[in-house]
């Protein structure tokens, strides 16, 4: 029998999932936006998140009321020591949404699609150095944050970071080509390989960073079947990233790339759970220890849980409504 | 100053801000509802053209509204993390309802409602727009409800550092939740309508000359004008019963709203200050003008019953002399927009009855239209001012009674960060305002398109 707190970190997982494998995608959109290019693409650029970016921002917003009601320990802790990385997510998702809103609406529409540019690195570097700041740790003294403003400043944060943003610039490029019949890039597949290929650096470098900064993640991660698991999963990536490799350098089944891609970010997120497994906040906070009242996880479970499925129904049904490619012309709605 | 009440303006900064946005996304979809609903109904094209023009303010309002919105959310964790470990158990629990039931539904409709025009049916159109005012309705229960049982903390037993829910129907729906709820989803509306009827008045006063431009506006003008005949009075009402409540459950609020320092003796009803300002070391009023036996009059039964002053609180359990003084201010700043608003509501009707609102008669009553153009930031002005009441007015607690608003504090901040990102978050904010502004301004200036087939 799964307890509770299992159920509802499994559901937080999926949540937080969701949003990266959704919000992935428009944040390397964005990202790629910062690259020199011609107007015409960068509209088409924003045309292509227009419909879908704030139902995907609500992934975030859903996986942080999961995270305060089902482990509010873990909540309080996790925003308070990282402050500094949170704040420079919040500022960046205000400036992508405001700038996309009046990118539509501007005469001079190269500044917005700058700051979108630069609203969307903001929001990677935060995510990458909170990430970065959870697995190097925190400490906590009595229930509470009891570390320095600036302790997620490590080398492991670095290498995640950048490991992040190039994983995101990836995957945004993967989409756009599956959206777009524009030739828009056919030159850039080198770029893209270069990209896939810093990831997979900085990533591997911090993996094996972690052991050595924290000695539990050493014996969890030699002991069975712990090691089997993440084994397998190494491999299965290695395995993903060939063929995207293959496919890049071959140049064909582009529309392939982005699913490819979503592969290798659900394995990975797969390996680090195992990795990281029983800790919400390694080295200190188990998932058992941060989670709410039983009574709250159960009503929690019977009052959310059903709705979301509903949720993940209607947004399946606005990606259904607005799958197909688009053109260049096509700008309709308002 | 110190890192608590950089957090304190902080929150106070990013909530005002926020709050704004939400008032207009429950006016507009409300009205935008009733338009799709009665063009689908009637064929009524001239419905069609209104809702697809203040759809566009819409859309700019909702992005606004979830950009300001995301920060205050991870606030209570950042700034407030003490407060969200004890309070989590029900508290974070309200707000994940709030993002998952009623703020998805929103975002995932709002899509196929402003981009899906030729994709999908009337029918899912309509669905849609309903969607997405019934989203930010749901939305504003859920922050209604947890706010208000940061008021009246029911439902709950202490353990240790922790408020662990006993019974949670009766903390969702505490003695404030309801009322609370109404008030805030009324102000909204009403804001919104003299919000609209305002941008109305200034294009027919100011704007284009052109007549089917013109009509549209004064067209919105009569719908705006009539969804207020049936809100406004019904806010007096809701407004009495909130009022009633505060005096139930909080009686400092209610003792400082009044800036009531002195419990009156039984059967001497207790005075109504009309306006008033404290001594300089608290305790009294150096000046007030009162009407005898008013505030008992109508908080008490019977109607010279006892109210208790401000005085008889412990200082450290009740605001301080200047929060007192910026509730009790803020309470008739708010009470005074609403009776302006009311009489407006009654002008409109009055002149609409006598045949006064068409084109041709716009130039002969120029200072009525004027009143409406003054009108126009009103609605907002009081809801925030409400909120000054509400939340100041609970000092120093950040759950009554409970929790003391410098426990709830984040551990280990430094004053630097935490003022750094503050004047960030205000600066960014006044910039948006500003940009909101303007781009409001040239979708109207441009005015709505009359011409493209339905």
């Amino acid at each position: 029998m799964i307890d509770l707190p299992t159920i509802w970190f499994g559901i937080l997982c999926l949540q937080i999932a969701l949003y990266i494998l959704l919000d992935g995608a428009d944040l390397g959109l964005g990202l790629l936006s910062l690259l020199p290019k011609k107007e015409s693409e960068e509209s088409l650029m924003m045309q292509t998140v227009g419909p879908i970016w704030d139902a995907n921002e609500t992934w975030l917003v859903i996986a942080a009321g999961t995270l305060f009601g089902a482990f509010p320990l873990a909540y309080s802790i996790i925003l308070n020591a990282l402050y500094i990385p949170v704040m420079l997510l919040l500022f960046g998702l205000i400036l992508r949404a405001a700038s996309f809103e009046f990118h539509t609406l501007a005469h001079n529409k190269k500044i917005w699609s700058l700051m979108f540019g630069v609203g969307s690195l903001m929001a990677i570097v935060g995510q990458g150095t909170a990430l970065g700041g959870l697995l190097g740790g925190i400490t906590i003294v009595d229930g509470q944050f009891a570390g320095g403003a600036f302790d997620w400043v490590t080398p492991l944060t670095l290498f995640i970071t950048v490991g992040v943003a190039f994983s995101y610039a990836v995957v945004g490029y993967a989409y756009l080509i599956k959206k777009t019949s524009h030739e828009m890039a056919g030159n850039s597949f080198a770029h893209v390989l270069v990209a896939a290929g810093v990831t997979f650096v900085a990533f591997l470098t911090a993996t094996l960073m972690l052991p050595q900064m924290q000695y539990v993640f050493l014996s969890r991660w030699s002991t069975a079947p712990a090691n089997y698991l993440l084994f397998a999963i190494a491999g299965a990536i290695g395995l993903v990233s060939l063929l995207l490799c293959y496919d890049l350098l071959r140049k064909r089944h582009r529309e392939h790339l982005h699913t490819l891609c979503m592969i290798i970010f659900v394995l990975a997120m797969a390996g680090m759970l195992v990795g990281v497994y029983p800790y919400l906040i390694p080295p200190m906070l188990t998932i058992q220890a941060a989670a709410a009242s039983e009574k709250t996880l159960q009503f929690m479970l019977y009052g959310i849980a059903p709705l979301l499925p509903i949720v993940l129904a209607y947004n399946f049904y606005l990606y259904r409504v607005f799958r197909r490619h688009m053109g260049p012309s096509e700008r309709e709605g308002y | 100053m110190d890192v608590l009440t950089f957090s304190r303006l902080q929150f106070g900064d990013t909530a005002a801000f926020h709050i704004l946005w939400p008032i207009m996304s429950i006016g507009l979809s409300l009205y935008m509802l009733v338009m799709e609903v009665a063009w689908l109904y009637t064929g009524n094209e001239s419905y069609y053209r209104q809702l697809r023009f203040w759809t566009k303010i819409f859309i700019l309002t909702f992005a606004m509204g979830t950009a300001s919105g995301i920060p205050l959310q991870f606030e209570f964790g950042t700034n407030w993390a003490a407060f969200s470990a004890a309070t989590g158990d029900f508290f974070g629990n309200i707000l994940g309802f709030e993002s998952t039931v009623a703020f998805a539904l929103e975002a995932a409709f709002l899509g196929i409602f402003v981009f899906g025009w030729n994709k999908v049916g009337r029918g899912a159109h309509l669905f849609a727009n309903a969607m997405i005012f019934v989203g930010a309705t749901l939305s504003a229960f859920w922050i209604m409800a947890a706010n208000s049982w940061m008021q009246i903390p029911v439902g709950v037993v202490v353990e240790g550092s922790k408020l662990i829910v006993s019974d949670y129907m009766a903390a969702i729906f505490n003695p404030g939740t309801i009322v609370s709820f109404l008030h805030m989803w009324v102000a909204c509306i009403e804001s919104t309508l003299f919000m609209m009827t305002g941008i109305c008045a200034m294009v027919l006063l100011f704007g284009t000359r052109d007549t089917a431009q013109r009509e549209f506006f004064l067209t919105a003008f009569k719908y705006c004008v009539a969804l207020a005949i049936i809100i406004v009075p019904i806010q007096l009402g809701i407004g009495h019963v909130s009022g009633e409540t505060v005096a139930k459950y909080q009686p400092a609020k209610l003792a400082a709203t009044e800036l009531h320092w002195d419990t009156n003796a039984p059967g001497t009803g207790a005075a109504l200050n009309l306006f008033a300002w404290p001594a300089a070391e608290g305790g009294r009023n150096s000046f007030a003008l009162a009407i005898p036996g008013g505030l008992s009059f109508i908080t008490t039964v019977p109607q010279d019953g006892v109210v208790r002053g401000l005085n008889s609180f412990p200082a450290a359990d009740r605001p301080t002399t200047l929060e007192a003084t910026i509730v009790f201010y803020s309470f008739r700043l708010m009470v005074g927009i609403g009776v302006v608003l009311l009489l407006l509501m009654f002008a409109g009707a009055w002149y609409w009855g006598k045949g006064r609102l068409t084109l041709a008669k716009i130039d002969k009553h120029r200072v009525f239209w004027w009143l409406w153009v003054l009108a126009l930031p009103l609605g907002f002005i009081a809801t925030e001012a409400g909120w000054m009441v509400r939340e100041i007015g609970r000092q120093p607690w950040v759950v009554y009674n409970l929790m003391r608003t410098s426990e709830g504090l984040s551990s280990n901040l430094n004053v630097v960060t935490v003022a750094a990102t503050t004047i960030i978050f205000t600066l960014l904010y006044l910039i948006f305002g500003a940009l909101f502004i303007y781009f409001t301004y040239r979708i109207v200036k441009k005015g709505p398109d009359l011409t493209t087939p339905v």
